[in-house]
């Protein structure tokens, strides 16, 4: 369960550029994880409803866009999509593979709504 | 009350007639940021005072403290050893080091699956790191969690005990291929054990990491251990080069 832990880093992210924004309200979040991060998108939502309650993330939607695994043979510079953590290069059958995708989690975007504050009336 | 000078608009209503404005704010940054920034700090604290630093990871049961028991006898005289221990309640681990002499720390980590670098850095805090030349980290028995967490190590050196089945580096590919070194641990119980063969367990560590180096040890009767040593002691060697 260290969806837990990644959570907490989301939302302690979250409301530091919600604060500086003016944000009132997130209404989505958009999550890049790659596949070799292990980590469970059903859990990491689970986590995120339970966290952001009573946050200006309350009730937001978490969309995780899962990466999948690519690697570059070292033998003979072919790229390739990793299929179920297999690293033998689809070309030269070689095993000496450098992973170039699939270890990323990051914050790409939240969608936000922030008061307007030039259509309040005098 | 007229729709025409605001003064319709109460701290009721406020919210529904102001405009909020709708925009997609770009924020491209790593969740584990605030962990990695501490697992480099942690790094330099310990490439500072020239410290190798190896975090030891595995299931439960199979065997870390025992290695590390085992590890602190056969390593040469002189050399300067410290451990820490990762588990998430008791400190009986810390006192199993203790008992050979050797400076141990036990982080109980509560609910934690897995040690992360602020936990690490509250550690080191007991630690004299400049009379330190290695020092061993031993994570949560955990074959998932530990993988994702940088704590400032050197490497990971990842155990299969031959009591789990050959099959687990197929089972949890990210924490083996998370390693720098794995080994096949408790192989004095190989005889009993017909279900485990070490030839399908190196297909399929090899089969996550081509170049991945394998030995096969027993804490117990210390075969493969000279060979595990040896690789400890040119690391150490080469990170004193570097420091």
């Amino acid at each position: 369960m260290h969806e837990t832990a990644i959570v907490s880093g989301l939302m302690r992210i979250l409301e530091q550029k919600a604060a500086q924004h003016g944000v009132v309200r997130i209404s989505q979040v958009l999550l890049k994880v790659g596949r070799l991060c292990a980590v469970e998108p059903q859990q990491l939502m689970a986590c995120f409803e339970m966290f952001a309650e009573g946050t200006v993330a309350e009730g937001a939607e978490l969309v995780i866009d899962v990466i999948c695994v690519r690697g570059r043979c070292r033998q003979c510079a072919t790229e390739f999509d990793v299929p179920r953590y297999r690293f033998e290069c689809s070309s030269c059958g070689g095993n000496d593979i450098e992973v170039i995708q699939g270890q990323e989690m990051y914050i790409e975007s939240f969608e936000a709504a922030s008061r307007d504050t030039k259509v309040v009336a005098g | 009350m007229c729709d025409n000078c605001g003064c319709n608009v109460t701290d009721a209503n406020r919210h529904l007639l102001e405009g909020d404005e709708h925009h997609t704010i770009e924020v491209l940054e790593n969740l584990l940021h605030e962990n990695d920034i501490q697992a480099d700090h942690n790094r330099a604290h310990f490439e500072e005072h020239g410290v190798f630093v190896v975090n030891i990871m595995s299931g439960p049961g199979s065997g870390k403290t025992s290695l590390l028991e085992a590890t602190i006898h056969a390593l040469p005289p002189g050399l300067r050893i410290a451990v820490i221990e990762g588990d998430l309640e008791t400190e009986n681990d810390a006192e199993r080091i203790r008992r050979h002499g050797v400076h141990a720390i036990q982080i109980t980590t509560g609910m934690a699956c897995h040690l992360d670098a602020h936990m690490v850095h509250e550690a080191l805090h007991d630690l004299e790191l400049a009379g330190i030349d290695i020092l061993f980290i031993e994570n949560v028995g955990n074959l998932v969690c530990p993988a994702s967490f940088d704590i400032g190590q050197h490497c990971n050196v990842v155990l299969l005990s031959v009591t789990e089945g050959d099959d687990k580096p197929s089972k949890y590919p990210i924490m083996f291929r998370a390693g720098s070194q794995v080994l096949i641990t408790k192989t004095d119980l190989l005889p009993y054990i017909e279900e485990f063969s070490v030839v399908r367990a190196r297909a399929a560590i090899r089969a996550i990491r081509g170049d991945m180096p394998v030995i096969e040890l027993s804490s117990k009767n210390g075969q493969g251990m000279d060979q595990w040593i040896a690789w400890l002691l040119q690391s150490v060697a080469e990170r004193k080069v570097e420091a």
